[in-house]
Order: C-alpha cells, then structure tokens, then sequence
C-alpha cells in the first residue's frame, strides 16, 4: 500500500478529493489511472514533442473540450493556452480538430493531405490525431465520473 | 469522399492505413519498445506501425487499452466488449465493430445480439442490464456526451455495482480513443488479415 495518495490531472479537473470514495474507486484500478496520466504527459508534455508545438497542443486540447462543453476542461487547457502558434497553420490543425470529434467517421485521405500542405509530417498527423482522440477520452471520463461521483 | 461501402460485421476486415506505416525492421528502439506491449500478431499490424510514428504516446496508450479491456474483476469482458461495439457502431467505425463484436458473439456465443444490433438499431430488444449498458454508451460517446443521472440509476436497478460502472465508463471513454484514430488515419478493407 502507498503512504500518500496524490492527486492526477482527473482527479483536479473533476475536483476529486484523492482520498474521496469516487478517488479511492479510481485507485482500484491503478494501471488505468497511471497510464490515463502517462498518456497526458506524453500528449501534452511529450520529452520529444516532433513537429506540433506545445501552443498547438494546447489549443488543440482545448478546441475539443470546448466542442464536447466540457467547461472545467476546456479552463485546464485555455490556462496553458498560448498566441505564439502559427495561425493560418493553426487554423487547418482547427478544422481537423472539428472533424475528428464531431464526425470522425466522414474523415478522408483528402483531409490529411490538407494537413500535409500545411507542413504537418506523418508524424505530426499521427500525434495530432491521438492528442485529439485522448481529450475524446479525457471528456467521456470525466463526465461519466460527475455522474457516478453525484449519483445517490 | 471515401466510398465506406463495407456493411456493420463481426467478419474480420482488414484495414488500410492513409498514412505509411513504420517499417518495423527500420524501427527506433522507442518505436520496438512501445509496440512490445502489443501481442506479437499485433506488433507489425499496419495500425500499430502507424500508431508508433508518436512511440511515447503509443507506450502509453497500450497498456492502457490492455487494462481497460482485460483487468480481471468488475465489469464481465464480454460486457466491456458490448459497450465498445455499440459506441463503435454509434460513431460509424465499421472495423472496430468487427473486432469487438466478433469478440462478444466468441465470448457468449450469442452472435445474434450483435446482428441484432446492426439490424434493427439500439432499439432491439434486450435484457435490462444489456439496455442499461447500451444506453449509457450510447449517450456518454455522443459528442458532447449526454448520459445523466437517470443512466447510472438504470445501470444500478440493473444490478452493476460501482467498480462494474467506472469499468464501463473507461471502456466507453477508450472506445472515443480508438473510434477516432481507426475512422480518420485509414479504412477497413474487405480481406481477413486482421484480428
């Protein structure tokens, strides 16, 4: 057993008290809750970020937790959010962004190449598509979480 | 426009990636080390070689899959695989509804649930803990989510306790992983080459 339990980025965007019952029920599974914030870091604070930057991370992050309506989230993100990102670059990484979570199933090979135009290697695709995938995940977590954590 | 002309199935489909894959013997020592968490069959599948252009995200994403989908106790797998072939049909991914139905109709052997489903829609009908577990993946992957109260009181009366519930919502929120990547990085094909 750990002597101390330490709060992940769930548990203060929720607003979890670690030691809570919803906390603790988290714990029972301890490989979820620590490969959920391993693959936080590795998205958001890569130690090899490749081509996408940590503005561009940051407001990709924060587009989808806006578009899910996810407001604690979406002030997670808008906090690390900087304006040295490429706008116009930006702007195709945004429509993307769009696509992949609303519609994911209407993406195309077309919609990459739009990527590519815009500077973005094979690489740069694969990260930017999981960085989104994972906020995806990030929203339905949480919001599965307040309704466990409010239920009677 | 891509010509998604293959009908819902539990057949295995393969799926061809938009993006080259890593060519595995070329591979990084990061990229080797973040595909060695997939069963071997699985490391030189063209969706883990595209997957592992970003090896530190895909190191984490492996076992994270694993344990969402494979941790003993909590909720039956056959139950975790349900949730993900509904939120996988609900948002249009044909491949990952082949593997994950495929996988409840081997667990149960209760294929005809599955063809039920991409028959005649989320409405078939089913026991109440089916329904329960149906309906909440189908509102907590809709973007935005909109599951509520009502749906976990459901999954309650249904008997899930509330490890079976966290069990089900990280199946669900995993599920909004692998939908995106499988639908937006490459397409399922008609050849069996895939599990």
């Amino acid at each position: 057993m750990t002597a101390s339990i330490e709060s992940d980025i769930i548990d203060l965007v929720a607003g979890l008290d670690p030691e809570s019952l919803l906390a603790l029920l988290r714990r029972q599974r301890p490989d979820a809750l620590r490969h959920t914030e391993g693959s936080y870091h590795a998205l958001l604070h890569p130690a090899d970020p490749g081509g996408v930057t940590a503005a561009e991370r940051a407001a990709i992050a924060r587009r989808v937790a806006e578009l899910n309506r996810d407001v604690a989230l979406t002030g997670h993100y808008a906090a690390k959010a900087a304006d040295d990102a490429e706008p116009g670059r930006l702007s195709v990484i945004l429509s993307h962004v769009d696509l992949l979570t609303r519609e994911p199933k209407a993406a195309s090979p077309t919609d990459l190449d739009a990527l590519r135009a815009a500077g973005l290697t094979d690489r740069d695709i694969v990260t930017v598509s999981q960085l989104v995938a994972f906020i995806n995940h990030q929203v339905r977590l949480l919001a599965g979480l307040r309704l466990l954590g409010a239920a009677p | 426009m891509t010509a998604r002309t293959i009908d819902f199935t539990i057949d295995a489909l393969g799926w061809k990636p938009w993006i080259t894959p890593v060519d595995y013997d070329a591979a990084t020592p990061d990229q080797i080390k973040a595909l060695s968490g997939l069963p071997s069959k699985l490391r030189t599948l063209p969706y883990s070689l595209v997957l592992a252009h970003d090896p530190e995200a895909l190191a984490e994403r492996v076992p994270l899959f694993n344990t969402i989908m494979s941790a003993p106790g909590g909720l039956p797998i056959a139950e975790r695989e349900l949730a993900t072939l509904v939120e996988s049909v609900a948002n249009g991914c044909v491949y990952c509804a082949s593997v994950h139905g495929r996988r409840f109709a081997d667990l149960t052997g209760e294929g005809q649930v599955i063809q039920n489903i991409y028959d005649e829609g989320f409405d078939t009908p089913l026991d109440s803990r089916r329904r329960a577990i149906v309906d909440f993946a189908v509102k907590l992957s809709a973007t935005p989510p909109n599951a509520g109260p009502e749906d976990i009181a459901a999954l309650s009366e249904a008997g899930l306790d509330e490890l079976e519930i966290l069990d089900l919502i990280q199946s669900v929120a995993m599920f909004a992983w692998a939908n995106r990547l499988m639908l937006t990085l490459g397409e399922p094909v008609p050849v069996a080459v895939a599990d």
